[in-house]
């Protein structure tokens, strides 16, 4: 019986994930990256078996992806997750004929345990219960007298339903227009290469300097990204148009939802740098508190979750073939991209319980960087240490450096770690 | 050092591009070489097909993820276009669509016959496959419909068979072949 409703499970993909399959490509990946440095080296054999414990836990993970006449579906995936060593660069698109069917692949190097999610799978919130899954079962594999009493003890309660279709308003009338905005300049590294740089931040020291300013740690933060564009990019290519920072927002803290699938929308900082006098980092942070202010509002946060869901659930949207709505997605993404100078997620703390704590350095998150957005940036905590990381596919890393030495001058300590695509200049920072 | 001094970038699909532009290769020298030689035969042309006929197969037997009955559908098409092609091109006598084509539709519904019976718990993963092949067996019997086929026995047997197919299968999973409607056509 339970081997007849595996065969039957599939479930139809959430209004976010929708656009993922039909534009992703090896230039769009729309994948993530979460990794956890152990205090240990990591045993493969024994994380191919936590994985696919895991697995078992979150069978809505255990999926592999088909192609509708309409949308694309997931359907229950029989096969064993498989388990590589690290050899490609981060983030890169996902190739389920090579992956066993899997929509997510766990690697691992040393001491780090990665975990690369397509996004029409799940989102980053969601995505880091199940790695933590991964990592606490790993940890009960690995010191089973340690955790003897722990597994027993976890509780998981979530779903699969599409909460966006759920909790929008069909009522509410869709955002403002809005404009262009300021595309990253510069030379694209090697084809298919993709730089990764992690500030590892005292987190004690930020939240303490954010105070200053009134701001959050998520505002002070988009304030310096801003302001290290523009010293180090916009200003050097004379840019016109207004620097906009896409910032995720986590949709269970306004909704109420158990969902593991896609479940968030975004705000978009939009500074208009000679419009709004944006020059000094001081007027560039008041700037953000206050568009915070404005936008992070459940009106508008509704308003922009609607008229996506609206989209998505449009009658003459839904009955074009899927192979016309991929040929016109694909047409159309690179323009639909240009609306965004960079992206920051900020997936904020990852809570591990009890015990486990003990065996973990830090965590990381990544997200994949794109022709146009050339620089996506994202950020994690765990104990007393934020890690930044800024992925990016631009020949240089002058922003990178302007955002560490912005944080080094107002004495908050950070360090340094990369994937050595741009190691001179890595090197220059360390 | 928390990355591996080397990273890459795959690029396996290298090897298929270079068949590729080897095959298109192959197929202009034939063609020129027909030219040259025996310009009123086109037996280029032919050789062009087998080789589309190859790459059609070769694509979809490398993507892992095909099952069994998928096999069965694009070979069932594939081979009938390229009989239809060869046909044509020698003339027109009409034997791809009296005999080769009929007799492709029944092995391939006997196939699937065989493959319901045998793991009709698997059904749901052949449903659709199964469908598409009984939607292309209708063929023969729309041309004997149109009086364009001469030898309507094989035709009468490969529109039988099909018919048969389609009764066995809806009587054995009829709900699988609802919910592979359902999945497959969802909106």
């Amino acid at each position: 019986m339970k081997k007849k409703q595996e065969k039957l499970y599939w479930r139809r993909l959430d209004n976010s994930a929708k656009i993922f399959p039909i534009a992703a490509g090896k230039k769009y990946s729309t994948v993530f990256r979460l990794s956890v440095l152990l205090k240990e080296k990591v045993d493969s054999k024994l994380l191919e078996q936590a994985v696919n414990m895991a697995l078992e836990q979150y069978k809505s993970f255990k999926v592999r992806m088909k192609t509708g006449f309409f949308w694309y579906y997931l359907e229950y995936n029989p096969k064993k997750a498989i388990v590589e060593q690290e050899k490609e660069y981060p983030c890169k698109y996902i190739n389920p004929k090579t992956n066993n069917n899997y929509l997510f692949k766990v690697t691992y190097f040393e001491n780090k345990i990665n975990i690369d999610i397509f996004h029409s799978l799940t989102d980053g919130n969601s995505g880091s219960m199940f790695f933590k899954e991964i990592v606490y079962t790993y940890l009960e594999l690995k010191h089973p007298d340690v955790f003897k009493n722990e597994r027993v003890a976890r509780k998981l309660e979530y779903n699969t339903e599409d909460s966006y279709v759920k909790n929008y308003d069909k009522k509410s009338k869709g955002s403002s227009f809005s404009k262009k905005a300021y595309i990253l300049k510069g030379r694209k590294i090697r084809l298919g290469a993709i730089s990764a740089i992690h500030e590892i931040i005292d987190l004690n020291q930020l939240k303490e300097e954010s105070k200053k300013y009134g701001a959050t740690i998520t505002q002070y933060l988009t304030s310096v990204l801003i302001y290290s564009i523009y010293e180090e990019n916009y200003k050097k290519y004379r840019g016109k148009k207004p620097i906009k920072v896409c910032i995720p927002v986590n949709l269970k803290k306004y909704f109420p939802s158990k969902t593991i699938s896609n479940f968030f929308s975004y705000i978009t900082v939009e500074a208009n740098m000679g419009k709004n006098n944006l020059d000094t980092f001081d007027q560039i942070v008041e700037f953000v508190k206050n568009d915070f202010k404005s936008k992070l509002t459940e009106e508008e946060i509704m308003k922009t979750m609607s008229s996506n869901v609206k989209i998505g659930t449009n009658f003459a949207i839904k009955i074009v073939p899927l192979e016309i709505k991929k040929l016109l997605v694909r047409l159309s993404y690179i323009e639909i991209r240009k609306y965004t100078t960079t992206t920051f997620s900020n997936i904020g703390r990852m809570g591990i319980i009890g015990k486990y704590k003990d065996y973990i350095e830090y965590f990381l998150m990544l997200i994949a960087p794109e022709p146009v957005e050339k620089i996506k940036c994202s950020s994690c905590s765990f104990e007393n240490k934020m890690v930044f990381t800024f992925t990016s596919i631009l020949n240089d890393n002058k922003i990178e450096k302007r955002f560490f030495n912005f944080l080094k001058e107002r004495n908050i300590d950070v360090q340094i770690e990369s994937n050595g695509v741009l190691d001179d200049i890595s090197k220059e920072i360390k | 050092m928390i990355y591996p001094k080397k990273l890459s970038s795959k690029k396996g699909e290298l090897v298929l591009k270079i068949l590729l532009i080897v095959s298109i290769l192959i197929a202009i020298l034939l063609l020129v070489i027909n030219k040259l030689t025996t310009p009123n035969i086109s037996w280029a042309a032919i050789a062009n097909g087998g080789i589309v006929y190859i790459w059609i197969i070769v694509l979809y037997s490398i993507n892992k993820n095909v099952n069994i009955a998928g096999h069965v559908m694009v070979q069932t098409i594939a081979i009938s276009l390229l009989t239809l092609f060869i046909d044509y091109k020698l003339g027109f006598s009409g034997w791809s669509i009296n005999i080769s084509i009929p007799i492709i539709i029944i092995i391939a519904n006997v196939s699937m016959l065989i493959l319901t019976i045998v793991s009709h718990r698997k059904y749901i993963k052949y449903a659709i496959y199964q469908l598409v092949i009984v939607l292309f067996s209708t063929i023969p019997g729309i041309l004997l419909g149109e009086d364009i086929i001469k030898n309507k026995v094989l035709s009468i047997v490969a529109s039988g068979i099909s018919v048969l197919n389609l009764v066995l299968t809806l009587c054995l999973c009829a709900r699988d072949v609802k919910d592979a409607i359902i999945r497959k056509f969802h909106i």
